[in-house]
């Protein structure tokens, strides 16, 4: 478990936004004509880590699509409402969650989730429910297997976000052999990941197609994820070789590995999965050192579908922040929900499921669709898919989108002490 | 090897003011505090609250956070440890609360997410070809300066003398007319102030978040076990060795590994000589 959400924390205060629309939420129930609220609402239920930002936007994106389809008379003529349980990053935790969620409180749907090792520990316990299960946070491809595994038991599971872990791992495997490679033109590298096992799986996978596409991995690394002091780490790459440095973060200290690449001036770019770096607030909390800094993502604010900016804007205009991707995920995972409903003509877990497999939604980060196991399918070159992006902090910490070539903002732009 | 030793350096520097205060605390009045990674803690949330919020500068924000953690450490040595002090549990557990209140508090204050405290240098420094970044020098350097002048200040001031006839016997210091419980308050004080200090030099290249207390406990603990309860030349010795065992297992195996060399060196040293290597006895 990562340092900074030990057991013993309690659940941080709820966000002053978060507070004001749900204060808003209840005044507009409170003020509904009894014409709107026929029938009694859908409880959507959301299993998340409340404590951390991935959480709080989770539940503040729920929030903004509930009350704009409540706002628009509802889901065959009832209601939306939310319903909140803390799974913090423990799966004991994540269990009595679900528990909590399907036995006394009833939900009709699940949207929710982050930590994969949660997740993974609450399927059981979502399948014996028999309750849908939109995932919005979690990675791991073992989700999504079950449901190919087991079809009976598993079917409630979804996952609307992000693509999972073997896809952002060929993804990454391409940006090293088309970006790194192909247009800056550097060809020594070293992979640098905190001691995880999502992370050990995907090294190996990693290393052989950058290896396949003519890179050559000077140096791989694990650290633990309580390392403070990276200068050991760095002076390993530096005397490698290594002229690219790719970087696999989530739970480990992201601020600190940059703020000593940068307070170093470390002699190479550094750029991969890291998940602290998505965060709208990276690159402002850390004094901006994270500029030139590349890091994986599924959306920013850029025209990727015509949701992508007006979310971002309507989001942080509700809670003045930056969405993470599980905003994304849990925004889109309502309104897909939602539909589906609505073509079933009922809240019937069956006739929802046959529905939900069929979604052609156009969502925040791209079209979301599912494949046979229930996954959200990636895009490529011919699909609008949610696409792994790899976006560059930039001046006055702002973010472009570099890679892929096709959804490309802005060029790549090497640090300001590093000579090309 | 050079880039050993300077890095190596910086860690001993931060863990010496860190193991310093611990083991003055311990020294004089028996206390083992838990909450000396409290300490370390506010120092660097006092210095981001009052930069980032406030808008203070840095020097004058920094110098505010230690004096107000050296009042809290003489506040919670007057009103949770003085009651207590006849019984060690006892104080070890109500400084473990109080380390716990702290943690709960800043979590609720400031959130779950990293801090960032602004260092006094931004400029990378290059010695021999090994580039330094100038905030952990100048953390050496501070640190090297503060000991000293606290070394002075226990040889040659007359309050010095006071606290070193405590260390020495409590009960016959207090004979001749030194107030026990007021010197007690001064070096709960000092302790406090130091780590604070650490927290805020460190606290640029390091990570600042509620949970950052526990590491820099640990690490006190390992360095004044190894270095003999109580006695601040076997701190810094044992600071030394630990920075620089830390430094040269992440260099020659790997980073994954450093951690287990504090709680190793903790184990064996309470097996083969559990007074310390400056310590006069067992401190247990």
């Amino acid at each position: 478990m990562p340092a900074d959400h030990s057991g013993l924390s309690s659940p941080s205060l709820p966000h002053r936004a978060a507070v004001a629309l749900g204060a808003a939420a209840l005044a507009l129930g409170l003020a509904a004509p009894p014409a709107l609220a026929q029938g009694k609402p859908i409880r959507i239920g959301v299993p998340t880590a409340m404590q951390l930002q991935v959480g709080r936007d989770t539940q503040d994106a729920i929030k903004l699509a509930i009350d704009d389809i409540n706002a628009k008379g509802g889901v065959l003529g009832r209601k939306l409402e939310m319903v909140v349980a803390d799974e913090t990053e423990n799966p004991e935790t994540g269990i009595s969650a679900i528990k909590k969620l399907t036995a006394d409180e009833k939900v009709d749907v699940l949207v929710g989730g982050y930590t994969s090792g949660v997740t993974l520990a609450q399927l059981p316990h979502i399948s014996a429910a028999k309750t849908i299960y939109l995932g919005v946070g979690a990675a791991s491809p073992a989700i999504t297997q079950k449901v190919k595994q087991d079809y009976d038991n598993y079917k409630y599971i979804f996952r609307v976000g992000p693509i999972n872990a073997a896809n952002q791992a060929r993804e990454l495997t391409g940006f090293i052999a088309n970006f790194v490679k192909g247009e800056l033109g550097i060809s020594k590298i070293a992979i640098v990941g905190e001691n995880a096992k999502w992370v050990q799986d995907l090294v190996p996978v990693l290393k052989k197609g950058a290896t396949d596409a003519g890179a050559d991995i000077r140096v791989t690394e694990f650290f633990d994820t309580q390392t403070a002091d990276f200068s050991p780490l760095f002076s390993k790459v530096k005397d490698s070789g290594a002229q690219y440095l790719v970087v696999i973060l989530s739970h480990a200290s992201s601020d600190t590995f940059a703020k000593q690449w940068y307070d170093s001036r470390f002699p190479m770019p550094y750029g991969g999965i890291d998940v602290k770096s998505m965060d709208g607030d990276f690159c402002d909390r850390i004094g901006a050192k994270s500029v030139g800094q590349m890091a994986a993502n599924f959306a920013v604010r850029a025209p990727l579908t015509p949701r992508t900016i007006p979310f971002f804007d309507e989001f942080k205009k509700a809670t003045r922040r930056s969405p993470v991707y599980t905003a994304f995920g849990a925004n889109d995972a309502v309104y897909i929900y939602a539909d589906a409903v609505k073509r079933a003509g009922s809240t019937d877990t069956a006739k929802v499921i046959k529905e939900l497999e069929k979604t052609n939604y156009m969502g925040i980060p791209g079209v979301i669709q599912f494949d046979e196991m229930h996954d959200v399918k990636p895009g490529n070159a011919s699909y609008k898919g949610p696409s792994f992006l790899l976006a560059q902090w930039r001046d006055g910490c702002k973010r472009e989108v570099v890679y892929p070539k096709t959804q490309r903002t802005a060029d790549f732009k090497y640090p300001s002490w590093i000579k090309q | 090897m050079l880039e050993i030793l300077i890095v190596g350096a910086v860690s001993s520097a931060i863990y010496a003011m860190l193991a310093v205060g611990f083991t003055l605390i311990f020294g004089v009045a028996r206390v083992l505090n838990l909450a000396h990674g409290s300490f370390y803690a506010l120092g660097a949330y006092g210095a981001y609250w009052l930069t980032s919020s406030l808008k203070w500068p840095l020097l004058p924000a920094a110098l505010a956070s230690i004096g107000a953690v050296a009042l809290f450490g003489v506040a919670v040595e007057r009103v949770f440890v003085r009651p207590m002090r006849s019984s060690q549990l006892a104080v070890l557990m109500i400084t473990l609360a109080v380390a716990l209140v702290v943690e709960q508090a800043l979590f609720l204050t400031f959130g779950s997410e990293y801090r960032n405290v602004p260092g006094f240098v931004d400029a990378k420094v290059t010695i021999g070809g090994v580039d330094v970044a100038g905030s952990r020098l100048l953390a050496l350097a501070v640190s090297v300066v503060v000991i000293a002048a606290l070394w002075l200040f226990i040889q040659h001031t007359r309050l010095g003398s006071a606290i070193l006839a405590i260390s020495q016997d409590a009960q016959a210091a207090q004979y001749v007319g030194i107030p026990s419980d007021r010197i007690f308050s001064v070096v709960m004080g000092i302790s406090a102030g130091l780590a604070a200090a650490a927290g805020i030099l460190a606290g640029p290249f390091l990570s600042v978040q509620p949970t950052m207390w526990l590491l820099p406990i640990v690490k006190a603990f390992a360095i004044v076990v190894v270095g003999g309860l109580g006695s601040i030349p076997g701190s810094i010795v044992a600071a030394l060795m630990l920075g620089y065992a830390e430094t040269i297992v992440a260099y020659a195996a790997s980073t994954s590994w450093t951690e287990i060399v504090s709680v190793l060196a903790t184990l064996l040293m309470l097996v083969v000589r559990p007074a310390g290597i400056f310590g006069r006895r067992a401190a247990f």
